[in-house]
């Protein structure tokens, strides 16, 4: 009777193990997947309070002038037009004021490259400086589709961001507060994009 | 007697346990579908179904501007060439992204082709040639995708230890095309080299069918990402510009597009030192109607 117990013991130890093995294995890459949209509203809630520790400080003044980026017309690329933002120790503020002009559209004879009655959720940047853009879902529903006019929309706010906030290092698009396979049928929103200032029009 | 019927409960469950992790793990490796001397290209009509695609002005979509060329490439292809051709739609239906690079990866595809017509904000016009970016990915991933793109064996290569090994592939199979990206730039130059300048039926290059040359360039296309052969996408000509949407509808321009693109795929094949199988000549053969 004694062997059969020790393995019986040892038998429910494998099972245990496996069980440990399997629960790991499977569940790894979803729980990576799910961690990054439901980042943001987590931590969103901090927002309301200032987060001026890691933005760059304007100086002190009631407005603070950044380049704000639309459709030129004559080559398609991405040309800024001036804008005054209030200035904030928030760099939460600071950007979502700044996603705000950009929504505005421009007042010239450019184009906007965020879809009308676009609305932006809220903003949330971490430590490394990835910024979760969270849009309503007139970005996608409204939007022309289109590989030219999506990846004008992609940049417009990643670029924009990564230009006028050096503390913003990439830019995660999200719609209605979670991760999207593609903006409008082409380009893929399913990871952070890095800056690509080749979209920018040259002075 | 109880506790050995137990203990035989408990070994079939551990084997069940441990079955299932390496059951439910992708396989990188391309399946062996078909025989070796049939090879299959993939050829995906952008959109289809409730997704349409980019509208023109005049009401037209994407989604039957790239079903009609892909159909007239298809047919080309079969016709000249001893391929297998996959569509990953031959009608209005929706396909997802995931399934489109599935076939081509299930069917071991030697090149997948993707069909769209562009979509600006302004009245942009022309063609372009895109293949995979990788300008977003995480350092590991493209230090992989460096060791892949120069040397064959990836896997024989990598840590001789079982995990890592899952390791790599999970990544591969997640961002498949990384290792694919010179042979997909390849690809699109020679898409690209012929697309602008299209030419008639009679093999004369004319105005009327001409578009611009946008060159070519590369965007994270979530429908190339987990491709694992050469791949490009084909932006033939703007449909948000009336001009060019019409040029679009227009049959002798799609018979030119797929044609142009043809001509391209073929002279790919060439570089690669691998001439195109023609297919054998075979009277019986059942010809491809073109729609």
């Amino acid at each position: 009777m004694k062997i059969p117990k020790t393995a019986l013991v040892v038998g429910l130890l494998i099972v245990l193990a496996a069980l440990v093995v399997l629960f790991f294995l499977s569940g790894a890459r979803e729980v990576i997947r799910k961690s990054a949209p439901t980042a943001p509203p987590a931590a969103a809630g901090s927002s309301a309070a200032p987060e001026g520790a890691a933005a760059p400080a304007p100086a002190a003044g009631p407005a603070v002038k950044v380049s704000v980026f639309f459709v030129r017309p004559s080559d398609g690329l991405l040309a800024p037009e001036e804008r005054e933002i209030p200035a904030s120790d928030s760099l939460i503020q600071q950007t979502e004021a700044y996603i705000g002009e950009l929504i505005k559209g421009p007042t010239g004879d450019m184009a906007g490259a965020v879809p009308p009655g676009t609305k932006l959720g809220r903003i949330y940047i971490t430590r490394e400086g990835t910024a979760y853009v969270d849009f309503s879902r007139e970005l996608v529903e409204n939007h022309p589709s289109g590989t030219t006019a999506e990846l004008s929309t992609v940049y417009a706010v990643v670029d924009g961001l990564t230009f006028n906030f050096k503390a913003v290092k990439k830019v995660f698009i999200l719609v209605d507060g979670e991760e999207r396979d593609t903006l409008a049928g082409h380009i893929s929103l399913d990871r952070p994009f890095l800056p690509d200032y080749s979209y920018l029009a040259k002075k | 007697m109880t506790n050995r019927r137990a203990l035989a409960a408990l070994a079939a469950l551990c084997a069940a346990a441990l079955a299932i992790p390496v059951l439910a793990a992708p396989s990188a490796g391309p399946s062996a579908a078909g025989p070796p001397e049939q090879k299959t290209i993939v050829i995906d009509p952008g959109h289809g179904g409730l997704d349409v695609g980019a509208k023109g002005k005049f009401g037209n979509l994407e989604k039957t501007v790239t079903l009609a060329i892909s159909l007239k490439l298809k047919a080309l292809i079969e016709q000249n060439l001893a391929y297998r051709v996959l569509l990953t739609r031959d009608k209005d239906i929706d396909v997802s992204q995931e399934n489109r690079s599935a076939l081509a990866n299930n069917n071991d595809a030697a090149v997948f082709i993707s069909i769209h017509a562009n979509g600006s904000f302004r009245t942009a016009t022309g063609a372009e040639t895109f293949y995979m970016s990788l300008t977003d990915l995480d350092e590991e991933t493209r230090k992989l995708a460096y060791l892949e793109n120069n040397s064959s064996q990836l896997e024989t290569r990598i840590a001789d230890d079982a995990k890592d090994k899952d390791a790599v592939k999970m990544i591969l199979w997640d961002m498949a095309q990384a290792a694919y990206i010179k042979q997909s730039a390849r690809l699109a130059e020679a898409i690209q080299s012929e697309l602008p300048a299209l030419l008639t039926k009679e093999g004369r290059p004319s105005r009327s069918l001409a578009v611009e040359n946008r060159g070519i360039k590369q965007a994270r296309f979530k429908v190339l990402t987990g491709v694992a052969c050469p791949a490009v996408l084909v932006e033939i000509a703007f449909m948000s510009n009336p001009e060019e949407e019409q040029k679009l509808v227009d049959e002798d321009f799609q018979t030119s597009v797929a044609q142009a693109i043809y001509r391209g795929l073929v002279n790919y094949m060439k570089g690669l030192g691998t001439k195109p199988p023609a297919s054998a000549p075979s009277p019986g053969r059942p010809s491809i109607r073109l729609p």
